[in-house]
């Protein structure tokens, strides 16, 4: 994504991964090669210094594993699990504010 | 007389589609499909199947696909309304987003559900073609067409023509940018035409027919500007060949180098109005006109495939209304506010206000959009508008039957009284959504209707229109508003600026900035004090805007700003 809010970094920071589902738009963080989570607690940290290569690794296959739009996210240096430093970011990661049932660990919560 | 109507063989308010129009629509659903089979095996890429998907409505957002349904000039039958419930219900969380478009949006849709979805929409007349791109978008209409008593011509036969006139013109597919035409019969504008590409307002000419006045380049987005006037007398068979002469003119000159400066409002400024109108006028001269000429018999034959009401009323229809007035303060109150005069004896127009005290402004629930249906089955022809304040209306209702239509709103929490007041809210999606946003606009709704959620008060007050965006596309038409919020990002953080004076209407007017955007959970109390200096400076019967336009901003901003 050329979206300048999703460029923010700060060079000491760190970072998660993250696209949405192609087939069903769902927003994922990424947890390992290959293995993606709709749980933001799930994703691997990565330090700013080796995002982009993380980031361009992930993209080259991000057909196989049925995403779109694979970009990094910076995250407050000492939060675990990571939340993102933007508002924006927050939002994609714990859901709607404005629905607070879905969220998606009651989603989770709701199928399991 | 049943207490239930048949559903008429033509729906009421709206075109009827035919079997070419079907064959059509299923045509579209089945390439799509395809396009989706393609796109999941991987033969497609997503640069090459975003177009395709966009030109079906399907937009990816924020936490998911978001699908957008076209409601043409806002009129659904209520075989519409429990399709898109059930579509809600099966396929989506519950619930739809009716919008300022007069659309209705689903957030959290499947990209492989959608062909399905889209085959649903089509057995019920309905696609998302035209909601997205730099099209001809759909048309959008005033929400008491066909019903009020201020209306000179109900303009909806003439939306119709414009849609089945814009749908896939082949020349207009790929304009410099999106496209957007409203139109209304009525002296008193309620489709906030001067906010539009084209607005167009339908009156009676003086050999009998229909003619209309004009208004082009108006807009909100990054460059808000009140349209102009460009004609008053256009003859209605002309009608399309002056709308292709203003559409080419913009087609051959609007500018395609920046996105910013891509409208038809830009171009109209570049030009002025003399220019603008000198190579319209130019282009009419010079085109077929014979091609483009709108005979009397072709709006004979589109009105033909409307269903029209059959309004009989009892006598003592008003009679009874004024008695269950005087027995029931609250829906005294609801009929004060949630109604508007209707041109047929005994009947009246009903506004559903979708704006609960503390709720998503424009939300239904599936259940909700069922007992609409229903509802309006019962009441009003089966018919439904939406209105672009996103709210509901039945337009025809009996005034002996309102008594019974607000209890049944009442139960199924849809009788807010407060349509037009400070209740009524429109907020865009804003950041809870929207891939584009800077900031949350719902919740800050949410906190002033809850804030300002007595009745009592919201009456005192009076009429005022708070407009939230959640980034400058304006999609909540803030730079309309009498009150309007621009959602901010600074350093990754919500602000939100507020802007005075804006206005739809008649008067229509562009909001001017009041000062330094205000943190998030300043904004709330920031406009209760503006309120309160409204409160105690307004004189006689002023409305917001009159306050405002007789003091100037100074007053405001020192409420604003004083303690924040
Ligand atoms: C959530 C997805 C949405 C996206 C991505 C989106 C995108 C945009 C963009 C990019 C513009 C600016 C266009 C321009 O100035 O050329 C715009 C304008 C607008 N949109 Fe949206 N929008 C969305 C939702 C909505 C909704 C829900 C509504 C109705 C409530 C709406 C109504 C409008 C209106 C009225 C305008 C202003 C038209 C004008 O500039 O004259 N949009 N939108
Ligand atoms: S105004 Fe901005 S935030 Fe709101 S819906 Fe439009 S594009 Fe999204």
């Amino acid at each position: 994504m050329s979206d300048v809010r999703n460029n923010r970094r700060e060079a000491g920071g760190s970072s998660v991964i993250t696209a949405n589902r192609l087939l069903d738009g769902r927003i994922v963080w990424q947890v390992a090669e290959g293995d993606w989570s709709t749980i933001i607690a799930d994703a691997r940290i990565i330090p700013n210094a080796d995002i982009e290569a993380a980031i361009a690794q992930a993209a080259a296959r991000q057909q196989a594993d049925g995403l779109v739009g694979i970009y990094g996210v910076q995250v407050e240096t000492d939060a675990t699990p990571p939340v993102p430093v933007t508002v924006r970011e927050r939002i994609r990661a714990f859901g709607p504010s404005v629905h607070p049932d879905f969220t998606p660990v009651a989603e989770l919560e709701a199928h399991a | 007389m049943p207490d239930t109507i048949q559903a008429p063989a033509l729906p009421v308010g709206h075109y009827g589609y035919d079997q070419v129009d079907r064959a059509f629509l299923a045509d579209r659903v089945e390439q799509f499909r395809d396009q989706v089979a393609r796109r999941i095996a991987g033969t497609l890429s997503e640069d090459e199947f975003k177009p395709l998907r966009l030109m079906n409505g399907l937009y990816l957002q924020l936490h998911a696909y978001m699908l957008r349904i076209a409601i043409p000039y806002g009129v659904l039958d209520s075989r519409q309304m429990r399709e898109l419930a059930h579509i809600a219900r099966t396929y989506d969380r519950d619930y739809g987003h009716f919008t300022t478009r007069q659309n209705l949006q689903f957030n959290w849709i499947r990209l492989e559900d959608t062909p399905d979805i889209l085959a649903r929409l089509a057995d019920v007349d309905m696609h998302a073609i035209q909601t997205s791109g730099n099209c001809i978008r759909n048309v959008t209409c005033d929400q008491f067409a066909g019903a009020a008593q201020d209306e000179l011509v109900d303009p909806r036969v003439h939306a119709e023509i414009l849609r089945q006139w814009s749908t896939l013109h082949p020349e207009f597919t790929f304009l410099p940018r999106k496209f957007k035409i409203a139109i209304s019969g009525s002296p008193n504008d309620r489709v906030a035409a001067r906010f539009h590409d084209i607005g167009l307002v339908a009156k009676p000419a003086p050999d009998g027919g229909t003619m209309f006045d004009v208004f082009v380049g108006g807009g909100m987005g990054r460059t808000p500007i009140v349209g102009v006037h460009l004609r008053d007398d256009l003859p209605e068979e002309d009608l399309l060949a002056y709308l292709e002469a203003m559409v080419r003119v913009y087609n051959e000159y609007g500018r395609r180098d920046n996105i910013y400066k891509a409208r038809i409002k830009i171009l109209v400024q570049a030009l002025g109005t003399e220019g603008y109108r000198a190579k319209v006028d130019a282009e009419f001269a010079a085109m077929n006109r014979a091609r483009y000429r709108l005979p009397p018999e072709t709006v004979a034959a589109i009105r033909a495939r409307f269903g029209t009401p059959d309004l009989h009323a009892p006598d003592d229809a008003a009679e009874q209304l004024a008695r269950a007035r005087r027995a029931d303060p609250a829906f005294d109150r609801w009929v004060r506010t949630n109604t508007h005069p209707h041109r047929a004896p005994g009947h009246i127009s009903a506004v559903i206000s979708l704006k609960p005290a503390g709720g998503i402004p424009g939300d239904a629930t599936s259940a909700q959009m069922d007992i609409i249906a229903d509802l309006a089955d019962r009441h009003a022809f089966g018919e439904i508008r939406v209105t672009h304040m996103q709210n509901l209306v039945l337009g025809h209702v009996r005034q002996d039957e309102l008594h019974a239509l607000w209890q049944a709103l009442r139960a199924a929490d849809l009788a807010s009284a407060n349509i037009g007041l400070i209740g009524d809210i429109i907020a865009c999606p804003g950041l809870d959504y929207c891939s584009l946003a800077n900031a949350r606009s719902i919740p800050i709704a949410q906190k002033l209707s809850a804030r300002f959620a007595s009745p009592e008060l919201q009456e005192t007050i009076g009429p005022i229109e708070i407009k939230i965006s959640g980034c400058i596309n304006a999609c909540g038409h803030h730079h309309a508003g009498h009150i309007g919020i621009l959602g901010v990002d600074k350093k990754g953080e919500e602000f939100f600026q507020l802007t005075l004076g804006g206005s739809p209407g008649s008067d229509a007017s562009v909001g001017q900035i009041l000062g330094p955007a205000l943190p998030e959970d300043a904004t709330v109390d920031a406009i209760a004090r503006l309120v309160d200096a409204y409160l105690v400076h307004r004189t006689g019967g002023e409305r917001f805007l009159d306050t405002y336009r007789r003091l100037g901003a100074a007053l405001f901003k020192d409420a604003v700003y004083a303690t924040a």
